[in-house]
């Protein structure tokens, strides 16, 4: 939207709001427009999804908010949902008849910002304009932090703390965007100036960079500013660290939280990724180049590595190094990704990160190409519907995409539920990511029988193996999960695995790294090794590793993403060698703040 | 005439023909959209005689594929209930309750019941809007009292 028109419609705001609206169902489009109307909101209608999308890939500033059936004939709602969402970063309102909570439910994990019951009535239609409000204070709550980065004061509470200034900003800092985009002076909190937004892609290679610069700093000590001084890009600010770190522990809570096995690991790289980059309108997503919306999960994309079959995770670390982006949001399970659910953490990632700079959080997360393929698949299927984020990695073993929520993902993989691991493991992960992104050339799943040796990703928690070397490292313990993960989307032996680990794992935090690393199947690597660490403790493969570091993220049951994060903070905590600092995740407890 | 109509419009309420969802309509409708009410209706038989047939070949072919027959029919009711054609929803739901038993027979009763519903709808409510057309755009958009 230009300045001029955002300021326009602005001035009476919610007036002229400009919805587009999607129902195959004549007599109820026409209902609706008609509401829309009275509404005083500019409505644009179609019948058909397709047509929808081209309407918003034609000009992205052009529609405040799309409103969507969920029942329609040529495409499925939530796929236009996510796809939506990834790709254009616009609020989406879910509308159907179904009142069925699961249906609701997908709706949220897809990244609805709301579910309307048909028939719908025009009280619920006059608020809608919250949801365009409030997905505009988060970006710019993002953007601001890009240029106000000099300016506020090094906080280290990026997200957290700010993100209540933001809120309450968030109105006023709306009409200030329209006004005053260039009000640099803005002297809000990270989150809440409104500043000029200034979308930051989060690329699989600048999300690298960040999970290494987190996990060089420790995860709780991980500031924005000694961030950004780390990553040392260029024309990067704090607030864009900031941002993007919130979203990116938010993501891992997220993905530890979510205890499914399936969801999170395979959800959460790529659904970290995905999240930010559907906040960002996947432009970063993955650089994959595939085309978003393509729906298609890149299952192997490019430069996925050794994810074959987990295409997704794949795509997130390989095109471009793994751009987790917002892998502040995915919790834990963006590492976990590597399980062939990465798709998984497709759904973990429902997390809030749309921010603007590129919910490619997952991009960043070293998980090992897998993570990559998720997110690359997130981005392009974004959507598919199914829950899978990473589509390639539900694929198989998984479904995890197909989990429910996404948040799922990690279905296949018993242990899927690495929420308990969340401190651990995303330190775990972040190196694993980084070191995933780095060496693009993550070990390929191969080396599954190795990947016991994987967990001895030892140099995962203690030190920051660089980047190069956790590839190298995880490559083999990736494989371990993933035997045939990593190769082929289905691996069966990965998820077998898995499930063998899971009989700890799964209960554990860790399980999601497992599942991930597991399915991962050798890139991951560094991440996944974290992962099946903490999943197995039992196993023994990641016993080694895990009990060091996550010896009690693991086996908390990861019953929800608090549990883990707690775990996961005592863990880093108590093992303060294991993780030796360089996850920077170790201090969940930061991240809950965040949160 | 206008008071004829109101009674008219009163009793398809009163015999459960139409709720509330159809009064949500008609307020909708105003001087810009007068005759909005009726277009929609319009557009819903239009659509609905699709489905109607749409069910009524699926049906004939004996297969009975509930999960389709499911989905016509919660497009159908989906469009029912936007209008507020409430005794043909409730046809609807039992329909897909029967979808969902597997109750082929059950469903054949149905929807015979449901097609009877629907074109006693579609006749009243034609009759209504010609009268209400004659009585003048305004008065129709009352509610009945």
């Amino acid at each position: 939207m230009t300045v001029e028109q955002n300021f326009e419609a602005l001035d009476q705001f919610p007036a002229g709001m400009r919805v587009l609206a999607v129902d195959d169902d004549q007599t109820c489009l026409k209902i609706l427009e008609t509401l829309l109307r009275r509404c005083h909101y500019h409505v644009t209608t179609t019948n058909q999804a397709q047509k929808a999308l081209e309407l918003l890939r034609e000009n992205k500033n052009k529609f405040d908010l799309v409103i969507s059936d969920v029942d329609m004939p040529d495409m499925d709602g939530f796929k236009l949902l996510e796809l939506v969402g990834l790709e254009m970063d616009l609020p989406v309102i879910m509308l159907s008849a179904h009142s069925d909570p699961k249906y609701v439910m997908k709706g949220v994990t897809h990244g609805a910002c709301d579910y309307l019951l048909k028939p719908v009535r025009i009280e619920e239609l006059k608020n809608i304009w919250q949801h365009v409000v409030r997905s505009r204070c988060d970006k710019n709550r993002g953007s601001n932090n890009n240029n106000v980065g000099e300016k506020r004061d090094g906080s280290g509470n990026e997200g957290g703390g700010n993100s209540d200034q933001n809120n309450g900003r968030a109105n006023r800092k709306r009409k200030d965007q329209y006004n005053e985009e260039e009000d640099e002076e803005r002297d809000d909190n990270d989150d809440s100036s409104a500043q000029k937004k200034q979308r930051v892609v989060w690329t699989v290679e600048l999300h690298k960079k960040f999970v290494a610069a987190v996990n060089q700093l420790g995860y709780e000590k991980a500031m924005p500013k000694k961030i950004l001084d780390l990553m040392n890009v260029e024309k990067l600010t704090r607030e864009n660290v900031a941002s993007h770190l919130q979203k990116f522990r938010l993501y891992l809570k997220r993905i530890s939280g979510v205890t499914n096995q399936q969801a999170i690991m395979a959800n959460s790289d790529l659904h970290f990724l995905q999240m930010t980059s559907s906040l960002n309108g996947l432009d970063g997503f993955h650089h994959r180049p595939t085309t978003v919306g393509s729906g298609q999960f890149h299952g192997g994309t490019p430069g996925m590595r050794p994810f074959p079959s987990n295409g997704i995770l794949g795509r997130l670390n390989s095109p471009s190094g793994i751009g987790v982006r917002n892998l502040s949001s995915p919790p834990a399970g963006m590492f976990l990704q590597n399980q062939n659910d990465l798709g998984k953490f497709h759904h973990v990632s429902s997390l809030p990160l749309n921010h603007s700079d590129g919910g490619n959080i997952l991009q960043g997360l070293p998980m090992p190409l897998e993570f990559d393929q998720l997110q690359t698949n997130n981005n392009n299927k974004s959507i598919a519907g199914s829950s899978m984020a990473f589509p390639t990695f539900s694929t198989q073993q998984n479904s995890l995409i197909r989990a429910p929520n996404n948040l799922v993902v990690l279905e296949g993989h018993p242990q899927a539920s690495p929420s308990g691991f969340p401190g651990h493991q995303i330190n775990k992960r972040v190196e694993h990511w980084s070191n995933a992104v780095s060496s693009s050339t993550l070990p390929p799943p191969q080396t599954s029988n190795s990947i016991h040796h994987q967990f001895d990703v030892s140099p995962l928690p203690h030190s920051r193996p660089d980047p190069l070397e956790w590839n190298n490292v995880s490559s083999s313990y990736s494989i371990p999960f993933c035997d045939s993960a990593a190769t082929d989307t289905t691996n069966p032996g990965a998820f077998s695995r898995n499930t063998d680990f899971d009989s700890n794992a799964n209960a554990q935090p860790g399980v999601f790294y497992d599942s991930l690393q597991m399915r991962q199947s050798g890139n991951y690597g560094p991440t996944t090794d974290a992962a099946m660490l903490s999943n197995n403790p039992k196993e023994g493969f990641v016993v080694g590793q895990q009990k060091l570091q996550s010896g009690g993220f693991m086996v908390a049951d990861a019953g929800s993403l608090d549990d883990i994060v707690n775990s996961t903070m005592k863990q880093e905590q108590s093992q303060g060698e294991l993780s030796g600092g360089d996850m920077g995740y170790g201090g969940f407890s930061s991240l809950r703040t965040c949160i | 005439m206008q008071r004829q109509v109101a009674l008219i419009k009163q009793s398809l309420f009163d015999q459960g023909y139409l709720d509330e969802q159809f009064m949500e309509l008609e307020e909708l409708q105003d001087d810009a959209n007068p005759n909005f009410v009726e277009e929609v209706s319009a557009l819903y038989f239009k659509d609905s005689a699709r489905l109607i047939n749409n069910i009524d070949q699926a049906l004939e072919r004996g297969s009975f594929d509930f999960n389709r027959l499911d989905n016509y029919m919660h497009q159908f009711k989906g469009s029912s209930t936007s209008i507020g054609a409430s005794k043909v929803k409730t046809e609807c739901t039992k329909f897909r309750e029967y979808c969902r038993a597997g109750n082929a027979e059950g469903c054949l009763r149905t929807f015979h019941q449901l097609k009877k519903e629907h074109s006693t709808l579609r006749k009243k409510l034609e009759h209504y809007f010609q009268l209400a057309r004659q009585a003048g755009p305004k008065e129709t958009a009352r509610r009945p009292k």
